[in-house]
């Protein structure tokens, strides 16, 4: 800091008056009173000094080796030797060079009207930046709201807040909180550690929050002075924000009573945009969830059975309407060894992605099984065996399985647990005969033994597998369809094209369940052998 | 995130970059002001602040950067920031040191003018 000398000239008034004309140059204008005061009475470094706040603080110099800052306490132990003003100090060196000039020295007058018009600006000054910083405070609160619409990412959101906060009640420390699953969890902090988590009941914390000046231990540890508020949205907590050790530029100290409720301002602001990240993620999330379930639909449609085999004298024909986007009935037709063809309708317990888990499971192991097992009852408790192993509990499935040989007309048939197949006597005006269960479901006990049976096609017979979901689809009244409404309708169509008779099934139950949603996954198999 | 600032400083040509990484509170200003007057003491008329390691800054922070603008005013220097987050350039505009030291969106610029 260079000053302009010690020594002035002789008739100095002049300059003196042009310095003090310009506002820019009153620094000048007091280098240039110093050195007139150094050539009067010659020192060869003099300063100026305004009080502040436990210190005083250069104000202009000349020479050198004069301290810029000093303490108050200090002060008085200085070497240089000093002169009290109104408002400041002169501190002039060497100390020896007593003060000169005696009452009539007008340069002390100039020094305290300096010192006055100084300490003005000064307070000016603070006075602007604490004006211009509560325009910075309230933009926070405004940023923080317009983030609502802005910041989606709850990382970065949660930085953001954490960031503003500190920065905003000037903490050298902070963590802000989220509230889950009835616990606050730390979801970041800056300047230093804090607690992992605390429970949302802990009374400590209630307190503190509450406005107390205890705080629990490790919210902050090593903090001398925290405030914390919750973070509330439409009364109900969803975190909390704590900063700690409030700034000054002598240090640290206790928040201000004002901080609490900026903090509590800006914790407002915080929730909503919070709420707002927490939906945005939550929406993300269920649109995953639908796109997944969507492949899901994809891979369980293409489990099922694009046709049917051809086979010469027989029409074969199937469809599966699930309840949900997939589902828990499976049908198959496939060609088995000799020629013969294989049907079968499986019904998983339950609905939705737990169920096509276990028609995924049931469509391999019984495709892996028709290969190296015979047709039969063994087959099936093979598949018992497969499907008690790969599900959990309470989880079973009902199967009917046949085998029909086109040669011989022949059909086979396992049924466990699953509703009676209805085979239609074309001869005997639509006479049922049913293919009734001769064990328990798939996946219940795990030595279950099963029965086959035989029963064969003559001509113009239709075989009917169905689901459940056909039959106790409810009528608004809660009436199901029920076997017999089934029967009547296959007889109806016991000689209409089997795609007919698959619209027949759907435009009926429709019509009987008047709109109302589909409860249960729906599932049929026909078998016809062409008329004579 | 830490709260202690590390602050390094490129000498070029006439004019020194200083980089600021963390928070910019009472430490940080003060340990920015220290290395800014040793700048100054060596001779360095023209100063730029590069923020870009900075993400927070308070009002204590705010007054010594103001004091450091003072000073390079005093010296007849210039001083201009650059790479700083949007919070942060907001916060100088509206505390009134955009009106004393430019800011910059990126060094190379900030310095091409600096040095015009």
């Amino acid at each position: 800091m260079a000053g302009s000398g010690s020594a002035g000239p002789s008739q100095p008034w002049g300059e003196l008056l042009a310095l003090a004309q310009d506002e820019t140059s009153e620094r000048a204008l007091l280098e240039r009173l110093l050195g007139l005061w150094c050539a009067n009475h010659g020192a060869a470094a003099a300063a100026l000094y305004a009080d502040r706040r436990g210190s005083v603080e250069q104000v202009a110099v000349v020479g050198s080796g004069l301290p810029v800052m000093i303490d108050s306490g200090a002060l008085l132990q200085a070497e240089p030797g000093r002169m009290r003003l109104p408002g400041g100090w002169l501190l002039f060196s060497p100390p020896g060079g007593a003060p000169g000039g005696g009452s009539n020295d007008p340069l002390p007058l100039l020094f305290a009207a300096a010192l006055k018009s100084a300490r003005l600006r000064h307070e000016l000054k603070e006075q602007q930046f604490q004006v211009n910083y509560r325009v910075v405070e309230l933009e926070a609160l405004y940023d923080v709201g317009l983030a609502v619409a802005g910041t989606l990412d709850l990382n970065r959101l949660s930085e953001e807040i954490l960031l503003r906060a500190v920065s905003l009640l000037d903490a050298r420390r902070g963590a802000l909180y989220i509230l889950e699953d009835g616990r606050y969890r730390q979801e970041g902090t800056f300047g230093g550690e804090a607690g992992r988590w605390f429970a949302a009941d802990d009374p400590a914390l209630a307190a503190f929050l509450a406005g107390g000046e205890e705080a629990p231990a490790d919210l902050l540890p090593g903090a001398r002075y925290l405030l914390g508020v919750p973070i509330l949205f439409e009364n109900s907590p969803r975190g909390l924000l704590a900063v700690g050790d409030k700034e000054s530029r002598r240090g640290v100290g206790p928040f201000l009573p004002g901080d609490r409720r900026t903090l509590g301002l800006f914790a407002n602001q915080a929730a909503i945009a919070l709420e707002n990240a927490r939906l945005h993620l939550r929406a993300l999330e269920q649109e995953r969830l639908e796109r997944e379930m969507h492949v899901a639909a994809e891979i369980q449609r293409r489990i099922l059975p694009k046709g049917a085999p051809h086979v010469p004298g027989f029409q074969l024909a199937g469809w599966n309407r699930p309840a949900r986007e997939v589902g828990g009935d499976y049908y198959d037709l496939f060609p088995t060894r000799g020629g013969r063809v294989g049907l079968v309708l499986g019904d998983v317990s339950g609905k939705g992605i737990p169920a096509a888990l276990m028609v995924s499971t049931l469509h391999s192991a019984l495709r892996l099984l028709l290969d190296q097992t015979e047709f039969g009852p063994g087959l099936l408790e093979k598949l018992n065996r497969h499907i008690l192993e790969s599900s959990t509990p309470n989880k079973f499935i009902t199967m009917l399985i046949a085998e029909m040989n086109p040669r011989t007309s022949n059909l086979r048939f396992v049924n466990a647990g699953h509703n009676s197949g209805f085979l239609l006597r074309a001869a005997q005006a639509g006479h049922v005969d049913e293919l009734p269960s001769s064990g328990v479901p798939l996946g219940l006990l795990p030595n279950s033994h099963y029965q086959m049976r035989e029963t064969s096609l003559d001509p113009g017979d239709l075989l009917c597998i169905y689901s459940d979901g056909i039959t106790e689809a409810e009528s608004p009244t809660e009436e199901e369809f029920g076997n017999d409404r089934l029967i009547d309708l296959l007889r109806r169509h016991l000689q209409a094209p089997l795609p007919d008779v698959l619209e027949a099934i759907r435009r009926e139950v429709g019509q009987h369940t008047e709109g109302r949603s589909q409860g249960d996954d729906q599932t049929v198999v026909l078998l016809r052998r062409d008329p004579a | 995130m830490t709260e202690s600032l590390n602050v390094t400083v490129d000498r070029r040509d006439g004019l020194a970059v200083i980089y600021t990484e963390g928070y910019i509170n009472n430490q940080g200003g003060e340990e920015i002001a220290r290395v800014a007057y040793k700048l100054i003491d060596e001779g360095f008329k023209v100063l730029l602040l590069n923020l870009g390691g900075t993400k927070i800054v308070n009002s204590i922070g705010i007054s010594i950067l103001i004091e450091i603008i003072e000073k390079m005013i005093e010296i007849s220097g210039r001083l201009g920031f650059c790479c700083l987050t949007p919070t942060i350039e907001k916060t100088f505009h509206i505390m009134g040191l955009a009106q004393y030291a430019p800011i910059f969106g990126d060094e190379a610029t900030a310095i091409s003018q600096l040095k015009a």
